[in-house]
Order: structure tokens, then C-alpha cells, then sequence
């Protein structure tokens, strides 16, 4: 992976690429780019590249918006840093993201303004949309509000537990009762951790074959049925992070003809993978939420279909290699995703989609969630083949961990370069 | 004695029937070995045997012992407990330290499912699973097979009833497998709390047909050849997986009156140790349809089969 912002680089232009112009339609482009990785116009007679370089039909597509990004800094930048999560996004063109780490809760605006001071302090990243989501409790998980009007003052676009499960019934509603006076929305991983109890897998025929312990939908249907209620009743927007079973998308479809502004996203994983990938007992299939059936995944691209799935997510977990090096249960659940999953999903996504819905998906509705710019002026974009295959190696990731069910796996597309902020990198 | 397909034994799913077939065969030759005044055979001479027991373990690690000391094998004990893993020493860094020791073969049990086949992913030595969490125990099932043929000729076309905690047992998981390769049909009962609560494991592939399952002991006992009794954890009471054990004991306890639909031979097995009065009455597991004891001694035999057709597999393969 090179970025060309050194005056070292060569100059190029990207001949025969097919530029995206709204709907299903693209239109035919070249793209010139100068020694410092900057675009250079068309008007610019003088411009002498030193390479040229056909693309064969590449897609040019708006940059993309990732939900779910755990950089992990500040307090395990041992295992990942912004600056690998803002490379990763550069490698996998994505301009703009949601954060929100497990391990930092940002439950008080010292903590929105110190971590925005980090992220803006971490180099390259003028024009990079980022946001932050507060925590609701304080420290995730506890029963103590956060200062989410502060928060919100601060800049909290929304507010989350940091993948926890929901909490208790009491609890969730006092939250959101103090929560709905910043007029934000409430994000949940929708998940019973009774139900959820120590499973680490779906609950179906893999795990009792396997001897694990699982985790039914009934973990998720309750969590989000109750959040549902709580949402109707108090009349609080609502997001559910990574829906795994289409029973979830009907309580959202039956919520949002009451009336309940209720949204969700899918995780990319969870779209491409089931759980017959537990028979390799393989850590790196460890995800939680837990990658379900044939069925379900089934049902979530029936949701991308109708309309019922707002957005697909990202959900970059960093892992330790000395943490999935174990066994699948002892291992820690993550997955890194941003560099891949534009050449992942985008053929299949296309097949069911469509293009225009494909990057509402991945770019646009993510972007509107959080009140982001949306990617409308191609100041930021992708450039993909979709029909080369690229193989997926350590050194695709950023960072230096690479926990991913789909390293040393061939994905059907690649990712030939991004321009994102003003820097070309392919 | 063939060599086998397999290089490792981490379970008994995907074992072919032959291989179990040659496992057992050799068995049956260990087990005469086994009756002679020396007991003692050179197979395993120069070869060096570590039991990495990250369980407690009292019979399963004896029998891989015996059997190891029976085949001239130098064996290694590793117990969890007073090692570098109390230490925090990961799994694979204990492997490899174990490993620079020029160990040929790993006998391992540990709590997680498919940490067998981990080891072997990041080892040259042969790994034998001696049983991993609630996913595989292959040798215990190897030891119930040989038990059955031993005492009745063959597995085809017999019913084998397995009662009790199937959930969380490795060992119903491996009886499970190997049983219906050899043509065996298996009834699992127990408390819905505890058995597999998905009815798609029974049209698994090449489970399909040959295994059902019941909530009344006395219908999945009906007819059988051979019943195996699980043992049930008190720590089952505590998960609130049951409410008792007198109720267990009333209603999947194995009695002389549930035996009465059995076959008139009918096996009683178990993999021990034995809850008396709760999965097995005193009576039966005393009395003359028991074979709980020839279990016992099939496992050693079996055990420096499965050691030996490895080390022979591997030897030939060098």
C-alpha cells in the first residue's frame, strides 16, 4: 500500500474508469493525479504524467462511511491506534466514521474533547469525518447516567454502551427518559446478556455439535423488543448496531408502522458469513454478535432488499494476535473490516441491490445517521475492479494485528486506490 | 496392522468407518495382550508421550498412561495445575516449550472445544484429543464401541440409547459419531434443559436417519441393545438446568423397571465415575447386565491402539 503525498511519487493518469453519476449509471472518466497524489483537473493543459495506467472499466464510487469503528485508543493503543484506524480507512476509502470503543467510554465531555484533541492530533487527517458516540452510563454497563447533556453539547452525534448488552429494564428507560432531552438517538446491540449467558456462538446445530455454548436469537429479539417498547413509549429515536436474525428486522418493521423511529444496521460479516464456518473451530470466525445460519444471513440481504436494514456496518474490532491465537472460546471476538470490505461485498451487494442502493448502504445512510456530510461531490472516492480478485494478506491491514475471517481468502473484487482528504493511495 | 487415514484423532466426526474398524481391531489384539502374564509390548519404544491435561483428570489420564507404559513408550505427565500456564503462559507458548522437548506425541484435554486441533495447526507431534470441553471425547467412545462388539459381535443394525446429560457431554458427541458410522442407530434422552435443543443436528449430514431422540427413558430404552448412562453434574442444579436430583433419579434415572423394555441382554455402560441412585441404580450398575468394568479395561486396550496406528502412521510417513 503507497500513498503518493511525497513529491518523490510518480504523476499518473487512470485511464478508461467509469465514473458513478447517480442511480445504476456511470459515466467514462480518467483521473490524473499529480506527483504529490493531488487530482489534477482537466484544464490543466500542461500536465505530463509519467505513467499511464488503464483501468479497464474500474468503478469510481463516492467514498464511504463506516459505522462502528473501535480505534481502541487511548487506553489499548497497544492494540490499535487512530492513526492505524485513519490509515485503514484511507486503504479501504472511507472518509468519515462513527467511534465508539468498548474499552473507552466517552461518558463525560472531558473525555469528547480530550479524544478529540487525540484524533485531531494524530497526523493526516484534515477533512477526515469522524464522529463520537457518548456513553449513556457511566463507564458502560454501570447504573449511573452520563452527562449526556454535556456529552451532547460536546458533540456527541448519539449515545451507546459500547457494544455491551442492554441493561436492565429500569435502567435503559431512565436513560433514555434523561437521554431524549438532547433529542439524539440511542444506539444498542441488541442482546439479553441473560439470554446471552457465557455463549459464544449461535445457538443451532453447529454449537450442539460442536459442544459450544450458544447464543439464540431470543437474546436479541427480547433486547430489542424491550428497546422497541421503551421507544415507543418515550417516544426516543433508536439504532440497533449489527441485527443478526430477520425475526429483529420484523419487531423493526412492525415498530416503524407504530410510528417508532427506529433504524439498524448489518454487520459485513454477518452478511457474508454463517455459522458453518464453526466447523473450522477457527477464532477468527469469532464475532459477537455471533454469526448466525444460512438463513438468517438470508434474511438480513432480504432486509437490504426491502428497505427494513438502514445501513451496513463495519464493526472494526482490533485484536491481539496472542488473543486469537487460542481456541475459538478462550479467543477474544473482533474483526478488522474497513480495508476489505469494499472488494468483499461490492459484487454481491450489486447483485441484490443495485449500485445506487449498494452505496446508500455503505456511504450515504451511514453518513445521514450520524449528521455527517454525505459523499455527494466525489471530493472523496473509491476506485474498484470489481471483477479482480485480490488476495487478502497481513499487510492489507494497518496496525500491526490482522484478526480477519477472511485473511489469506481471495475476495471477488479489489480496491485499486482511494482519494481521500486530498491524498491518493493505492 | 493398516495404518490409518487420519494423522491426529481429534474427534470421531468425519473418522471413516474404516479406520474406526482398524482402530477396533487393533484393540481387540491389545485387549488379548492385555490378559497375558507380561503385558508389555516394544511398539512404542524410544517414542516419548506428553498427557497435557489442562482438566482434572483421574481415569482417562491413568488409562492413557497404562497405555502408553504398555506400549514402552517414555511418558510425560503436564497438569495445569503446577504449571507455566498458572503463570499466564498462553497455550501455544506452553505447546512449544513442550514440543522443544522432542516430544512425538500430545495427549491433551483442555476445556475448549478444538483446542486438539489448535495444537496440531501449530505442532509436528501427533495430537490424540482425550477429551476437549463438551465437543469430543474419542477414545471413551472408541473404548464403548469395542465394549459392544465385544459383547455382541457388531454395531450394525444395534440401538444404543444414551441417557442423560447430552448437552455437555463429549462423550454422547462421540458416541454419536462413531456409533452410526458403524451402522449403529442412537436415541438420545434426557431433559429437554439438556439435550441439544436444535432438531437440525439430526439431519446433519450423515447423521440423517440413524439418530433420534426422546423425553421418556422408558420409549428410548425400548428394544435397546445397549444403554449408556451419562453422568449428571451437581453443577447442573446450580445453572438451574434441573431442579433436583430425586426428580432426575424419578424420571431418567436407569431402573430394573425401565430395563424391562430393553433387550433381554441388554448392555449397561457408563463412562464414570457413577451417581448411584441418580443416573444408575446400584442394582444395575452391580449387576449382570453391567459391562462398566470391561469398559474400563477396553479403555487401556484401546488407547494403545489409537497410540500405536498414530505413531505407526506417522513412522511411515517419514
Amino acid at each position: 500500500m503507497k500513498t503518493l503525498n511525497s513529491a518523490k511519487g510518480a504523476s499518473r493518469v487512470l485511464k478508461n474508469l467509469k465514473l458513478w453519476n447517480k442511480g445504476e449509471d456511470f459515466v467514462d472518466t480518467d483521473i490524473r493525479i499529480d506527483a504529490e497524489g493531488k487530482l489534477v483537473s482537466k484544464e490543466e493543459k500542461d500536465f505530463k504524467p509519467d505513467q499511464e495506467i488503464d483501468c479497464n472499466g474500474a468503478l469510481v464510487l463516492p467514498a464511504l462511511f463506516g459505522l462502528g469503528l473501535d480505534f481502541m485508543e487511548p487506553l489499548r493503543d497497544d492494540v490499535y491506534t487512530f492513526k492505524n484506524g485513519l490509515d485503514a480507512m484511507r486503504r479501504g476509502g472511507f472518509y468519515g466514521g462513527l467511534y465508539e470503543s468498548a474499552a473507552n467510554p466517552i461518558d463525560d465531555a472531558d473525555k469528547m474533547v480530550a479524544m478529540k484533541l487525540r484524533f485531531g492530533n494524530c497526523g493526516k487527517n484534515d477533512g477526515m469525518d469522524i464522529k463520537f458516540l457518548g456513553a449513556y452510563s457511566k463507564g458502560f454497563g454501570s447504573d449511573s447516567l452520563a452527562e449526556m447533556l454535556d456529552l451532547a453539547d460536546a458533540g456527541a452525534v448519539g449515545f451507546g454502551d459500547g457494544g455491551a448488552s442492554i441493561p436492565h429494564s429500569r435502567f435503559l428507560r431512565l436513560a433514555m427518559e434523561y437521554g431524549k432531552m438532547t433529542g439524539k438517538r440511542f444506539f444498542f446491540q441488541p442482546m439479553d446478556k441473560t439470554l446471552r449467558h457465557s455463549g459464544c456462538v449461535h445457538e443451532g446445530a453447529y454449537s450442539d455439535m460442536l459442544g459450544m455454548k450458544g447464543i439464540p436469537r431470543i437474546a436479541e429479539t427480547i433486547a430489542a423488543y424491550t428497546v422497541l417498547e421503551t421507544a415507543r413509549f418515550l417516544q426516543v429515536p433508536v439504532h440497533f448496531k449489527q441485527v443478526t436474525c430477520g425475526e429483529t428486522l420484523d419487531l423493526i418493521r412492525n415498530a416503524r408502522k407504530q410510528g417508532i423511529d427506529v433504524t439498524c444496521d448489518v454487520g459485513l460479516y454477518h452478511l457474508l458469513l454463517d455459522d458453518s464456518s464453526l466447523e473450522t473451530l477457527d477464532s477468527a470466525f469469532h464475532l459477537i454478535p455471533p454469526l448466525r445460519s444460512a438463513d438468517d444471513s438470508e434474511a438480513l440481504w432480504k432486509g437490504l432488499e426491502d428497505g427494513t436494514v438502514t445501513a451496513i456496518s463495519m464493526n472494526l474490532t482490533p485484536v491481539l494476535r496472542q488473543d486469537t491465537e487460542v481456541n475459538f472460546e478462550d479467543s477474544i471476538p473482533g474483526a478488522l473490516s474497513l480495508e476489505i470490505a469494499l472488494p468483499a461485498i461490492w459484487k454481491k451487494l450489486c447483485a441484490r441491490v443495485g449500485v445506487a442502493r449498494a452505496l446508500e448502504l455503505l456511504a450515504f445512510a451511514p453518513a445521514r445517521l450520524v449528521g455527517a456530510r454525505l459523499p455527494e461531490n466525489f471530493e472523496n472516492f473509491v476506485v474498484i475492479d470489481p471483477d479482480k480478485p485480490s488476495k487478502v494478506t497481513e499487510k492489507v491491514f494497518a496496525g500491526h494485528v490482522c484478526n480477519s475471517p477472511f485473511l489469506g481468502k481471495e475476495l471477488p473484487s479489489s480496491v485499486l486506490g482511494t482519494y481521500i482528504n486530498g491524498v491518493w493511495t493505492e | 496392522m493398516g495404518a490409518l487415514q487420519i494423522k491426529h484423532l481429534f474427534g470421531l466426526q468425519g473418522v471413516s468407518k474404516q479406520d474406526i474398524r482398524t482402530i477396533l481391531d487393533n484393540a481387540k489384539q491389545f485387549r488379548e495382550i492385555l490378559e497375558r502374564p507380561i503385558k508389555k509390548v516394544p511398539s512404542l519404544r524410544g517414542l516419548t508421550v506428553v498427557n497435557l491435561f489442562f482438566e482434572n483428570s483421574t481415569r482417562t489420564r491413568t488409562s492413557f498412561e497404562l497405555a502408553e507404559k504398555r506400549l514402552s513408550a517414555d511418558t510425560v505427565n503436564f497438569a495445569s495445575s503446577n504449571s507455566s500456564v498458572k503463570k499466564g503462559e498462553t497455550l501455544v507458548d506452553t505447546l512449544r516449550n513442550i514440543e522443544s522437548m522432542k516430544i512425538d506425541i500430545v495427549v491433551v484435554r483442555h476445556k475448549g472445544t478444538g483446542v486438539p486441533k489448535f495444537l496440531a495447526e501449530h505442532s509436528n507431534a501427533i495430537i490424540v484429543n482425550a477429551g476437549d470441553g463438551a465437543h469430543e471425547h474419542p477414545t471413551q467412545a472408541l473404548l464403548d464401541m469395542l465394549t459392544v462388539e465385544e459383547k455382541l459381535g457388531t454395531l450394525e443394525g444395534k440401538k444404543v440409547a444414551i441417557v442423560g446429560d447430552i448437552r455437555h457431554s463429549r462423550v454422547a458427541r462421540s458416541n454419536i459419531w462413531g456409533m452410526t458410522t458403524m451402522g449403529a442407530h442412537v436415541t438420545l434422552c434426557g431433559p429437554s434443559t439438556l439435550v441439544p435443543r436444535n432438531t437440525e443436528l439430526l439431519q446433519y449430514k450423515e447423521l440423517a436417519g440413524s439418530v433420534s431422540w426422546e423425553t421418556d427413558v422408558n420409549k428410548a430404552v425400548q428394544d435397546a441393545d445397549a444403554v449408556i448412562a451419562l453422568r449428571l453434574q451437581k453443577e447442573r442444579m446450580d445453572d438451574a438446568l434441573l431442579p433436583s436430583m430425586r426428580e432426575y433419579r424419578n424420571f431418567f434415572g436407569i431402573t430394573e423397571q425401565v430395563l424391562e423394555s430393553a433387550k433381554d441382554k441388554v448392555l449397561i455402560m457408563h463412562p464414570g465415575p457413577i451417581n448411584r441412585g441418580v443416573e444408575l441404580d446400584s442394582e444395575i450398575a452391580d449387576g449382570e447386565h453391567s459391562v462398566i468394568l470391561n469398559q474400563v479395561t477396553n479403555g487401556v486396550a484401546v488407547r494403545m491402539a489409537v497410540l500405536f496406528l498414530l505413531a505407526g502412521g506417522r513412522n511411515e510417513n517419514a
